[in-house]
């Protein structure tokens, strides 16, 4: 069993930091990147064999079976582990070592690096616990632990005014955010005393209360904030600039999809089954109305992609912009999974969420490397406003190289692998609605707009800034190539993947026949 | 084995069209020649700049970067990858269901190549240039992709096996319909694509990116020597596959089915008639608009875009929406 050394190893080499630094200077650092690496060949083990078998991984903590003695139902921790989840851990590893590898070069005139590199293998962590758990409350413990491991690293740079200021606000509105999200378990539990995710899914549909659809509004209420949806997306665009840029990569490529959308798919198809309660509400049993649910998510992702896009166009700092395209990003995935929701068990339904789940790959590379870039940029050159960056091709052919891959792939220019992704939501969203695909194309719209800026930025006359800069070092350029190709080549086999990972990887999250559900009873007796 | 006759067929092609769009910017400026009452070049004239230029010194300026070399190289690679995508008087070489939308992006893609190069060059000539060729392209594509996608929409109507592909042109013929209020709406969306044509290729009211007079050839305007050469070609390339498309919607005929010839003979046929209704449709477009009318400030081309050719375009289309509906019967 190669799952419990997802949390293992990174926990392993968070704890043992301390004691390493203290061993050599050089060494910390390559011990996290043996950590996050290994971690990373973990991931792909879970990974590959998730996929291979197509069935769902159960794993108890401390038995080998998650009922307890003399009675019938589940009262150990259970990690629950489906396609999503394993392709999730995949992504935050793969994404998580490339940072740690970039860290090398960005932070080498930083101090307090023993700090650092235990932080980012506990934001590490963290979300590899949430994407892995089949707990609520265990849900909740990895979430608490990704969001203090990234306050603490947005403030990580506590000389810098911004980076407090940016801590202070991420710091107060995500601990708001946490105590919604337990508030909902809180209340979850009270009604139906059970914290296990998939038997609370089972609980609910005998007696959905109101407290339940209260929980499920304080749930998916702090998640939207988790996940940078647009009314409470500000904190996002502040902490995304003032995180060390190796740190932003992960923030935006991970943290709001682990912490925010991941979770939110994960409680409104394993917990609240939209199924599940089509199927009560045809017996005129009470149920909870998850079309509701699929709207609210709809009308905030529209807001998002349409917000965030447009707010986007008008920013003059790099990062800023990046990080509002962030927001805008996440509309897409979040319009996604809402009309996965509406749609629950059509083609349409299915095809939204494998959109969805793929985008989240997609915009995790992607993203990341665009935060690697800007990080380059500002590391070589020492500013971020767009309006002194004039000209930078020239002295750094690759770093701009890297840019234009980068914004030509979250535009969704063809070869590239934002295309398919967002193909596939345009398409199954002018299915659903054709309002929704126009919303969403004209968040496009405003995507290449502001991409366009940067990138004329980029090519333009050279300004006096840019006089004597150079290519970054290896450590540097390497996770951009790395992101680059990885980027191309899902880019020339878009359908491929589609068929083969993000639609069989939106079948077990949709668990038409209740699998997330079965994977469990099936160790209560018989059932 | 497939791949190999499609390599070859694309090459084929691409050497056609390279030969008959020189051929035509020849005849063209005969013909503006003529209707100005002077002699003008050779008919071969453009051939002869083509060679001159590729023999010439490429200077790079020293605010260049990289992109400013490759550009020209990428706009013809978008250009031949165009060719493949473009009906030539039988199916595309790449017919499949949707190949509309990846025609589009690389007619798009090739402006916006050029736009890079331009921007990349450091010269603000070449900026200034740059930045209208963005805006005419934001404003010149929203009829156009109107239009367009309503027409094959509505031949996928008529049940076809690729719908949204520039194939389905030769299926079924948008006049065939024939009912009152299609025509009309052709007709409207016949005009829509005659204007499109002029501001794609850039002449006449729409020749404002280039204005020699007043900026200098814009964004062409550090070009020089073989990448110039490349970028005139691709542009030519360009040309005719933007004609080509005006033609396979409203003016899709073959003869090779009247005189009864099949297999290659009929496709060289067809594509030979295809470039003699190219030429047409480029001297209404081309030749007779750039000789009888001036260049427009790029405010009044967008103002005649969006306020002018938009609603046109709409009106086509809701003309040919509501036959379909059949609101009106």
């Amino acid at each position: 069993m190669t799952l419990p050394f997802l949390v293992i190893l990174p926990l392993f080499g968070a704890f043992s930091m301390p004691i390493v630094s203290l061993l050599g200077k050089k060494l910390k650092e390559y011990w996290a990147v043996i950590i996050s690496g290994a971690t990373f060949a973990v991931a792909a083990k879970v990974f590959y064999t998730v996929w291979r078998n197509n069935e769902i991984l159960l794993y108890t903590l401390g038995s080998d079976n998650p009922i307890g003695r003399g009675v019938d139902f589940p009262i150990r921790i259970v990690w629950e582990v489906d396609l999503f989840g394993a392709l999730l851990a995949l992504t935050i590893t793969f994404v998580s070592f490339l940072a740690i590898v970039y860290s090398l070069g960005y932070m080498k005139h930083d101090t307090g690096l023993e700090k650092y590199y235990t932080l980012v293998l506990v934001l590490e962590l963290g979300m590899l616990g949430v994407v892995i758990t089949g707990d609520i409350f265990n849900f909740y413990v990895f979430l608490e632990i990704m969001s203090i491991a990234s306050y603490a690293l947005v403030a990580f740079r506590n000389d810098t005014w911004e980076g407090i200021e940016a801590g202070i606000k991420y710091m107060f509105v995500g601990s708001l955010a946490s105590s919604f999200i337990l508030l909902g378990i809180a209340l979850l539990y009270g009604q139906y005393g059970t914290l296990t995710m998939s038997y609370l899914a089972i609980k609910i549909a005998e007696n959905p209360t109101l407290v339940a659809k209260v929980a499920l509004a304080f749930l998916i209420g702090g998640l939207l904030f988790k996940s940078g949806a647009v009314p409470v997306h500000m904190w996002l665009a502040d902490a995304h600039p003032a995180a060390p840029s190796s740190i932003s990569a992960m923030l935006s490529g991970l943290v709001i999809k682990a912490g925010g959308v991941y979770a939110i798919a994960r409680i409104v198809f394993s917990i609240f089954n939209p199924g599940l309660h089509i199927y009560l509400r045809t017996f005129n049993a009470p149920s909870v109305n998850m079309d509701v649910i699929g709207w609210i998510i709809v009308f905030f992702a529209c807001l998002t992609l349409l917000v965030g896009n447009a707010m986007a166009v008008v920013q003059t700092d790099m990062k800023r912009l990046f990080a509002f395209s962030s927001v805008g990003q996440i509309g897409y995935i979040l319009l996604g999974i809402g009309i996965g929701t509406l749609a629950y068990g059509t083609k349409v339904g299915e095809l939204a969420l494998a959109g969805a789940i793929y985008h989240i790959v997609n915009h995790a590379l992607i993203k990341a490397l665009l935060f690697l870039v800007a990080g380059v940029v500002i590391h070589e050159v020492g500013t971020k406003n767009l309006n002194e960056l004039s000209g930078l091709a020239k002295r750094m052919p690759l770093t701009t190289f890297s840019f234009t891959i980068g914004a030509a792939a979250i535009i969704g220019l063809p070869p590239l692998n934002g295309f398919a992704s967002k193909w596939i939501i345009y398409e199954s969203s002018a299915m659903y609605n054709p309002i929704l695909a126009a919303v969403a194309v004209l968040g496009t719209v405003f995507s290449l707009a502001a991409y366009t800026k940067v990138l004329f930025t980029f090519l333009g006359k050279e300004s006096e800034r840019v006089r004597d800069v150079k290519e970054p070092e290896k450590s540097m350029m390497f996770p951009m190539l790395v992101l680059v190709v990885a980027i191309t080549v899902m880019g020339l086999l878009p359908w491929q993947i589609s068929d083969k990972i993000m639609i069989p990887a939106a079948k077990m999250l949709e668990q038409l026949n209740g699998e997330y559900i079965l994977a469990l009873l099936k160790f209560i007796g018989g059932a | 084995m497939n791949i190999v006759y499609l390599t070859l067929g694309l090459i084929a092609i691409y050497l056609y069209v390279s030969f008959a769009s020189l051929l035509w910017e020849g005849i063209d400026r005969k013909l503006v020649a003529r209707m100005q009452r002077r002699i003008g070049p050779p008919i071969l004239q453009p051939f002869y700049d083509f060679l001159k230029l590729v023999s010439k010194e490429s200077i790079i300026p020293r605010d260049a970067n990289r992109l400013f070399e490759i550009a020209p190289i990428l706009a013809l690679a978008s250009s031949i990858a165009l060719l493949a995508y473009t009906p030539l008087g039988f199916e595309p070489l790449l017919a499949t269901k949707g190949d509309v939308i990846v025609f589009i992006y690389l007619l798009g893609l090739i402006a916006f190549i050029r736009v890079m190069g331009a921007v990349s060059s450091g010269s603000p000539y070449a900026q200034i240039g740059a930045q209208r060729e963005i805006i005419m392209l934001v404003s010149r594509e929203v009829p156009m992709m109107l239009g367009l996608f309503a027409i094959l929409w509505r031949l996928s109507k008529l049940g076809v096996e690729k719908p949204f592909s520039l194939g389905t042109l030769y299926q079924y013929n948008i006049w065939e319909i024939g009912t009152p209020l299609t025509v009309v709406g052709i007709f409207v969306l016949l005009l829509v694509f005659l204007l499109w044509l002029a501001s794609e290729i850039e002449v006449g009211y729409f020749n404002i990116p280039e204005a020699e007079t007043e900026v200098a050839e814009g964004p062409m305007a550090e070009y020089s020597g073989r990448h110039l050469a490349l970028f005139k070609l691709s542009n030519a390339l360009k040309e005719f596959a933007s004609a080509s498309l005006v033609v396979a919607i409203f003016f899709p005929w073959g003869i090779s089915g009247h005189i009864g010839l099949t297999g290659v003979a009929a496709m060289v046929l067809d594509l030979i008639f295809h470039t003699l209704k190219v030429f047409a449709v480029l001297f209404v477009s081309m030749s007779v608009f750039r000789a009888i009318t001036g260049r427009l400030r790029i405010t009044q081309a967008v103002g005649m875009f969006w306020s002018r050719i938009l609603p046109m375009s709409l009106i086509g289309v809701l003309l040919l929406i509501i036959d379909v509906l059949g609101v009106i019967s």
